[in-house]
């Protein structure tokens, strides 16, 4: 389960959208049930999209944080 | 399954985007997408075309696109539409009727068009979405 829990980090700044959803899909598509992914982005459609994907697709939102116009968006792969 | 449903009749950047965007983006989404390519749209089938201009209302920000294109911002669009292609969820058709008035062949199109359909075969495919777009 550790294993697991280490996340990847897909690193989606200064892409527009649909880059850091694409970004996002690309590698969730890939990733083993459980796995975390966390996404940076500047985009500020992020937090939403990420959102409204996650619960379209069935991936659950861990956690949203924003610092200095980058935020941070966990995944937890279903 | 969730689907869009999308007519593109410009072969400009600022029509081509969005409505890529939006099939990219539905495909991530796991919905489904149709795009019919008519009149100028079609244009932007042709083997090798890549879009370098906006409306021309709207020239003074052309470069903006391109320089947003150039450092990576917004990805290619012919690469944006190929990567939507690939998920397997997005089909592109082209229209007979344009092909047909210009005298464009089914071989100038790119290798990816999924077919030549007419307005019969592609009014079904919006029926059954759950978004239709006419993107001019």
């Amino acid at each position: 389960m550790a294993e697991n829990r280490k996340a990847i980090t897909v690193d989606a700044r200064y892409k527009s959208c649909p880059g850091p959803l694409i970004a996002m899909s690309e590698v969730a598509k890939k990733a083993k049930p459980g796995q975390v992914v966390r996404l940076l982005a500047t985009d500020p459609a992020a937090p939403s999209d990420i959102t409204e994907w996650a619960q379209e697709v069935g991936h659950k939102i861990l956690m949203i944080s924003e610092r200095e116009g980058v935020y941070e968006i966990e995944v937890e792969i279903r | 399954m969730p689907k869009i449903s999308i007519i593109i009749s410009s072969d400009r950047l600022d029509k081509l985007y969005p409505a890529t965007i939006l099939a990219s983006t539905a495909a991530a989404m796991d919905w489904e997408a149709e795009l019919f390519f008519t009149f100028w749209g079609l244009f932007a089938l042709k083997k090798g075309y890549e879009p370098k201009n906006v409306s021309k209302d709207y020239s003074q920000y052309e470069e903006a696109i391109l320089d947003s294109v150039e450092s990576g911002n917004l990805p290619r669009w012919r690469d944006l539409l190929n990567n939507a292609r690939e998920t397997g969820k997005v089909r592109i058709y082209a229209c007979s009727t344009t092909l047909n008035t210009f005298g464009i062949r089914r071989e100038d199109l790119e290798e990816f068009v999924d077919g030549v359909i007419g307005a019969a075969t592609f009014l079904p495919k919006a029926q059954d979405s759950d978004v239709t777009r006419f993107i001019s």
